[in-house]
């Protein structure tokens, strides 16, 4: 640990090159897994909605409704219908709207409409399923979620391929740079290497300092980033509330084990920074490695 | 045991700087190791030290050929070897102390600090530095640091001192302090110095192995030397 801080004090200005570029790519990497789990677990929770939503006109009878739901059920492309009575949607309306009572003084079960939530078996049904509610008497309009999780496919794999290229020009051009400037290190201790060398020191020893040293880079630089998105993310919270209201949670389903996103919660923070930290430190080792390998072999 | 058998070593260029040397060093054996420069005494040490392998030949040392391509183990050949050089090679950053267990660590990294401080205390009262651990470089004379990569190149379980010129910059009186040095540890260790001073080759009367132009032309058993 002192030798550390003693290497950072003898070197200040590659101490700051290297914290920089590492700080930049950690800050970017850390904002780019944030953003992705937040439109992976948007489309989690789209996907677990219903897929056709049909909302009927507010005098249409109940008996109507449950005829046009067994039709439904006979065709065989559904695989559940939920029928939502008026009261129903007032109780989840009212559940919604808690903290704006304005909203529920001047609402009534009565003005809401009676709906069905349809899953279909295959993607495929949704228009079918669609096309046939629309032309049933008594619907007023016929909400169809396909469109919107086809968008969100199409973002979070444009995402997902944007991050993957800036995730490996970003680790590359941090690899490169602390390379470059831990070489400017190593060269100013050529006279120990030497020395170590002449007295038998194995490659590993030899390196064992500078491994640590760019290690301890990467901890600096995630710890500095963990700061700064934190702050951000508690800027931002408030926004952030408002925008997911009425989502109650946001789920990671593809992980080996389920992460909550959202609300904010320490477990998902600890293992973002956790990534992040694992990547500073890698990128560090790495870059601190080939800086001393490439001295080594001349 | 070192084994010199028939060693060549030729440069990239063509100069040949062995040629066809052998000879052999006993256990603790001490040995001098003369000649004008250009001779080859260096390389000789150098070849020791595994720096670089021979054009031909075998160089064996405690029963391994270290000439061989396949040799690899450089490292632990050089943790049995301890070398001491004209410019002294003490890092200026380090203190006395620092420097010494240097030479410790690299050959056991899991000794603790007072093990690495009694091994170095012991080493320092051998060449009479008891009280100088804590200095720097800069705060020693010539002499003193000679002193320190003795004690560094003795320090551990190094069986083989090599010493290339370790009196060249020192004055005449320090000269013989070092020279003392190299007599308390002679029949414990190997010993090996290349030097050009005749007055210690001659005073001594130690094994002297004379080169000239890359060949071994004398190996005198108690000898002297003349320039």
């Amino acid at each position: 640990m002192i030798g550390f801080f003693q290497s950072i004090r003898r070197a200040p200005y590659q101490f700051v090159a290297a914290f920089m570029v590492l700080f930049f790519t950690l800050f970017l990497i850390t904002s780019l897994i944030i953003t992705l789990s937040f439109i992976y677990g948007l489309l989690g929770y789209v996907e677990t909605r219903p897929q056709v939503t049909v909302y009927f006109q507010t005098k249409a009878l109940e008996n109507d409704i449950f005829k046009i739901r067994d039709e439904l059920v006979k065709t065989d492309k559904t695989t559940s219908v939920k029928y939502i009575s008026k009261q129903q949607a007032f109780t989840i309306y009212k559940e919604a709207n808690k903290d704006t009572p304005l909203l529920l003084e001047t609402i009534s079960a009565d003005i809401l409409p009676a709906s069905l939530e349809i899953y279909a078996k295959t993607p495929q049904m949704l228009p079918e399923i669609a096309n046939f509610l629309k032309d049933k008497q008594g619907v007023d309009e016929v909400y169809f979620q396909k469109d919107i999780v086809d968008r969100l496919i199409n973002l979070t794999s444009i995402l997902r391929y944007a991050s993957l290229i800036l995730f490996t020009f970003l680790i590359i051009m941090s690899i490169v740079v602390m390379t470059t400037t831990t070489m400017f290190k190593v060269a100013l201790k050529k006279d120990e290497i030497e020395l170590l060398q002449l007295l038998g020191a194995t490659k590993f020893y030899i390196k064992k300092p500078y491994l640590k040293e760019g290690m301890g880079y990467g901890l600096i630089a995630s710890g500095a980033v963990f700061i700064v998105v934190g702050f951000i993310l508690v800027y931002a919270f408030p926004s952030l509330q408002t925008y997911f209201r009425g989502i109650p949670s946001l789920d990671l389903t593809f992980a080996p084990f389920p992460l909550r996103v959202w609300p904010m919660n320490v477990k998902f923070i600890l293992i973002v920074f956790s990534i992040v930290t694992l990547f500073g430190m890698v990128i560090g080792l790495i870059a601190s490695s080939l800086a001393v390998d490439k001295y080594l072999s001349k | 045991m070192i084994i010199f058998d028939n060693v060549v070593k030729r440069y990239p260029l063509g100069n040949v700087a062995l040629d066809s040397v052998s000879f052999e060093i006993e256990d603790n054996d001490f040995v001098f190791l003369v000649g004008p420069s250009g001779a080859g005494k260096t390389t000789i040490l150098r070849l020791l030290l595994r720096e670089y392998a021979p054009t031909s030949g075998s160089i064996i040392v405690d029963d391994t050929d270290i000439a061989s391509k396949s040799f690899k183990n450089i490292s632990h050949l050089r943790q049995n070897l301890g070398v001491v050089f004209q410019d002294f090679k003490i890092l200026s950053d380090r203190n006395v102390f620092e420097n010494i267990a240097i030479s410790l660590k690299v050959q056991d990294n899991n000794l603790d600090h007072t093990q690495l401080k009694d091994a170095v205390q012991k080493v320092l009262e051998m060449v009479n530095l008891p009280e100088k651990g804590m200095l720097f470089p800069a705060q020693l004379s010539a002499g003193e640091l000679q002193r320190v990569a003795i004690a560094r190149a003795i320090v551990g379980h190094r069986d083989i001192i090599i010493a290339d010129e370790p009196t060249g910059n020192l004055d005449p009186k320090t000269t013989w302090e070092i020279m003392k040095l190299f007599k308390k540890i002679e029949g414990k260790k190997t010993i090996i110095i290349a030097t050009h001073n005749t007055d210690i080759v001659n005073s001594l009367k130690k094994r002297v192995l004379v080169m000239k132009e890359g060949k071994l032309v004398k190996d005198i058993r108690k000898g002297g030397y003349e320039l």
